[in-house]
């Protein structure tokens, strides 16, 4: 593969939001740069920052500090006091609302990039057909935009978005507006889209079922920082920290102090109320640090007989098991805490009774007790 | 960095300065005037309180503000009641002919005010009054039983005007009640009485107060009925003594200055506790934009007691004024109706006046005025509300308030306030139509900023975000994403402004000329030169003109605009 090309660079943003006495810092030093032709997804809670930084992209938000390029282009910087308007960006957006206009129909809407710069009608028509194929609404031409179903418009808005090829594609939260079903469904197509027109994208989405299933890249955010960026597979198999652990999927944390660290650093011990656990360290750790181990559900293994092993073994009670067809959710007593535990739906799981629990040490992830501010240095450029 | 002066710095600054320009200036000139002893450039012109002297310590001046309080407080007592009154059946009734009653409470509405004052004169006068000739005649009585020229009569004449307003507002209020406060009422055991005076009224007062306020706010604004009935009468109220204070030779500048000031200062007080009662009512969320459906009181027998009612008060209210006004554009001269008059029914009126010069004039100047202050009013408040809802510019609450603060100024002040302000001011406008055009947009742009405020904040803000997202221009969001989608709030502040900008009578009169006649003028000339018949022609002329554009307007609109 060629060296990897930077489409978009977001370098130290700042954004306030208010004024005076009621001013809220919204964005604090993010930095990430957004690889030309990946679908790369801002992941967080509400309020942590990830629209903003959209829509500070987008220009749709004036940032209080930092720098923004598009294609090598700086659309923002502070520094040299340098700011383009959303109309002079090279972008294309689909908003949450999708921003149909009810006043214009299908192909009024679609066609409106190119209609204001006074296109040749020949062309506008040609290029709002070309479009409206891709997104599958061929012969909705005329159809007005108030009688058009939720999953159409959302097609229209990303017509609307694609069609003066735009260099970079702005997604917010295009799927929450739309029921289960259709949302399943749209993830899907966003994502053989995207890779049909291979057009560099940034998704923004609080649902981390989302964030899996479509993203290349993703970059977790809390409260005005960035947490951690990886691929999905990355950040669910191998958190480096304890939000991205939490966030993403269900877990279970043990806490306790590390013992040893192994020379390489991909082995580790520590000492909890459980006994003695190996993990997989993450880089920042260091011996003597308090630590939380976190392992997901389906990786802890439930065993009616003492095993063999005796490594990372635990004794438990079944305190609630409920059926969910494809698997056994379970609350399983050990000491004072409830692991959760998903097991195969053969396993006959009645409740009271006593069980051993494997943990895997490759699926047991040591991690920084305390989520410091930011993201360190060895977490970045991955 | 950004060019700084592009379309869209441009536009806002400029639509900005042009709003305090026509709110600021008129108001600053008019406290100038009030303190100087003659008009900018008369030779001896000086500062002086001698103004508020002469008006305040004038014996006449605390029966004047007796009188206009009288003539205020009681057309917006039987405004309010008569409104309310039809609304509640409209609305919380199971009366019969209820869809008839809601076009009957809104034709009075498009009738001019001079009109209807002209109608009941003719309908109540002492002398050729209909309804005292008809009375007499009866019950063979020597004199005429109803005088309109009384206070009685002012307040009468008056209320009947107003309301057509209290209905419209009250029945919004009824409607947006919602009804499930008074189930609960219900459902907890008391009884429909205890309910309406526990739950429903506690919960109707703000609205109600309100109301009145407003009521209150018109009618002492109020200059056709004190003009024209009052003026005979020798009852005097604030408007009427400022008019005859400019119109008396030579203009007392100054002397009308000071009372508009002082009328500013009450109808002023009148707007600020209108606003501190309508905030105060957003904490009541009776109002929820739900649509409820009203619980329907089953009224038993005595719904035909009230819709008898309602039929006897369109009776005197819509049927009797209009009856009266058509029928007097079609006789040669004013008279009774009578078998002998019916005979010799003619179109000479009519051909009178559309064969009368300054007729075309007026309506021409009327028709440009009208529709020109519409539009340009919608316009400029379009931008303002989008200003002012929209962007997050510094001082954009000030300019919310600039924009509202002509509501204060009743219309008889601005026309004091703009002579100063021309006769000062080195722009050669005075008794040309752009001095109108000026007054036009300045009194009616607190109506428009409503309409297209309350438009605006229902636009979601991602879709202009979208058009800036695809490239497009201020110039170009506002012209094809905004503006088509504010059509609604719109075309209804249009229609509303264009025929109460087709009746206005008591900024015009003082800053009209003979080539800037306008129809409101032409029908106080006409009726001051005791040609009745001319003027209810003219005024039949007028009624259907404006249901013409009302018409038209809705036509474009929905054409336009989404439809409803």
């Amino acid at each position: 593969m060629a060296e990897k090309r930077f489409m978009v660079q977001i370098q130290n943003l700042e954004k306030f939001f208010g004024e005076d006495r009621e001013r809220v810092h919204v964005l604090k030093g993010v930095s990430l740069d957004i690889p030309e032709g990946s679908l790369y997804t801002f992941l967080g809670p509400s309020g942590c920052g990830k629209t903003t930084t959209l829509r500070c992209v987008a220009g749709l938000e004036r940032p209080d500090g930092g720098k923004i390029s598009i294609d090598g282009k700086a659309v923002f910087s502070a520094g040299e006091r340098v700011y383009i308007p959303t109309n002079k960006r090279p972008i294309g957006m689909v908003f949450q609302s999708y921003a149909i206009w009810p006043h214009m129909t299908v192909s009024e809407n679609v066609a409106y990039p190119l209609t204001i710069q006074h296109r040749p009608k020949a062309e506008i028509k040609k290029r709002v057909g070309d479009v409206l194929k891709i997104v599958g609404l061929q012969g909705l031409e005329d159809r007005p935009a108030p009688k058009l179903s939720g999953g159409q418009q959302q097609r229209v808005a990303f017509a609307r978005a694609l069609i003066n090829e735009p260099k970079v594609m702005l997604l917010d939260e295009p799927l929450s507006n739309l029921d289960a079903k259709l949302r399943e469904q749209m993830r899907f197509e966003i994502k053989a889209l995207q890779r049909r027109v291979n057009i560099t994208t940034i998704y923004v989405t609080h649902d981390q079922g989302e964030a899996l299933a479509i993203s290349d890249q993703i970059a977790v955010m809390h409260g005005g920082k960035l947490i951690e960026i990886g691929t999905p597979h990355q950040l669910y198999s191998r958190p480096k920290r304890k939000f991205t652990a939490t966030f993403l999927g269900l877990t279970n944390l043990i806490e306790g102090k590390v013992t040893e660290l192994g020379g390489d650093s991909k082995s580790g011990r520590m000492e909890s109320s459980k006994g003695t656990l190996s993990f997989i360290p993450a880089p920042s750790l260091a011996k003597g640090q308090p630590v939380v181990m976190s392992i997901r559900p389906e990786h802890i293994e439930v065993i009616k007989q003492r095993p063999q092993v005796s490594e990372n073994v635990l004794e438990g009670t079944i305190k609630e098991a409920i059926f969910m067809g494809d698997a056994y959710h379970c609350q399983i007593a050990v000491g004072d805490q409830l692991l959760r535990v998903h097991t195969h739906p053969f396993l006959s799981m009645n409740i009271g009774e006593k069980v051993y629990l494997h943990l895997d040490p490759q699926s047991c992830n040591g991690l920084p007790a305390e989520d410091t501010e930011g993201v360190d240095e060895s977490m970045m450029g991955l | 960095m950004t060019r700084f002066l592009n379309s869209q710095t441009l536009i806002l600054i400029g639509c900005s300065l042009f709003v305090v320009y026509l709110a600021g200036i008129p108001l600053v000139m008019l406290l100038y005037g009030s303190i100087r002893s003659a008009p900018i450039g008369e030779p001896g012109a000086a500062y002086t309180i001698q103004n508020y002297v002469k008006a305040y310590f004038d014996r006449e001046f605390y029966l004047l503000f007796w009188n206009s309080l009288k003539f205020a407080l009681g057309s917006c007592a039987i405004s309010f009641l008569i409104g309310t009154y039809l609304a509640w059946i409209n609305e919380r009734t199971n009366t019969p002919f209820k869809k008839l009653f809601m076009v009957m409470s809104l034709i009075p509405f498009i009738i001019p005010g001079i009109l209807s004052t002209i109608a009941w004169i003719l309908l109540l006068s002492p002398k050729i009054g209909l309804i005292n000739l008809v009375v007499m005649g009866v019950f063979g009585l020597e004199s005429a039983p109803f005088s309109i020229y009384s206070m009685g009569g002012m307040v009468w004449a008056e209320a009947i005007h107003l309301y057509p307003l209290v209905f419209l507002l009250m029945a919004a209020a009824f409607r947006n009640m919602d009804t499930s406060l008074e189930e609960a009422a219900l459902t907890a055991g008391s009884s429909t009485f205890t309910t309406f005076r526990r739950v429903t009224l506690p919960l109707m007062r703000p609205a109600m107060f309100s109301v009145l306020l407003i009521m209150f706010i018109r009618s002492i604004e109020s200059f056709e009925v004190p003009a024209l009935v009052g003026v005979p009468a020798r009852i005097s109220v604030f408007t009427t003594k400022i008019f005859l204070a400019i119109h008396q030779f030579p203009s007392d500048f100054g002397l009308a200055g000071a009372y508009a000031v002082t009328l500013l200062a009450i109808s002023t007080a009148g707007v600020l506790f209108y606003q501190k009662i309508t905030r105060r009512e957003e904490r009541y969320a009776t109002v929820t934009g739900k649509g409820y459906r009203p619980r329907v009181i089953d009224l038993g027998p005595w719904k035909y007691v009230t819709c008898a009612s309602a039929f006897f008060i369109f009776l005197l209210a819509v049927i009797f004024p209009v009856f009266i006004l058509i029928w007097s554009s079609f006789i040669p001269y004013y008279g009774v109706p009578s078998m002998e008059l019916l005979e010799r029914v003619t179109l000479a009126n009519y051909h009178y006046i559309l064969n009368y010069p300054l007729a075309i004039t007026a309506f021409k100047n009327s028709f440009i005025l009208s529709v020109g202050s519409a539009t340009l009013v919608m316009l400029l408040t379009s931008v303002i509300a989008w200003i002012t809802v929209k962007s997050k510019v510094p001082g954009r609450a000030f300019l919310d308030n600039m924009t509202f603060i002509p509501i204060a100024m009743p219309g008889i002040v601005l026309g004091v306030s703009l002579i100063w302000v021309y006769l000062t001011l080195p722009i050669p406008i005075y008794g040309t139509m752009w001095v109108l055009l000026l007054a036009y947009l300045t009194k009616f742009m607190p109506y428009g900023i409503r309409a297209a405020s309350a438009s605006m904040i229902q636009i979601n803000r991602e879709l202009e975000e979208a058009s800036f997202a695809s490239g497009g221009t201020w110039l170009q969001t506002f012209t094809k994403v905004i503006l088509p989608l504010l059509m609604p709030g719109f075309v209804a502040g249009w229609i509303y402004i264009s025929i109460i900008a087709l009746r206005e009578l008591s900024t015009s009169i003082l800053l009209y000329s003979y080539s800037s006649t306008v129809l409101s003028i032409m029908a106080f000339d006409l009726w001051e030169g005791g040609q009745y018949t001319y003027v209810c022609a003219l005024g039949v002329l007028m009624v259907l003109l404006l249901v013409a554009m009302a018409f038209v307007a809705r036509k474009f609109g929905a054409k336009i605009g989404i439809a409803e």
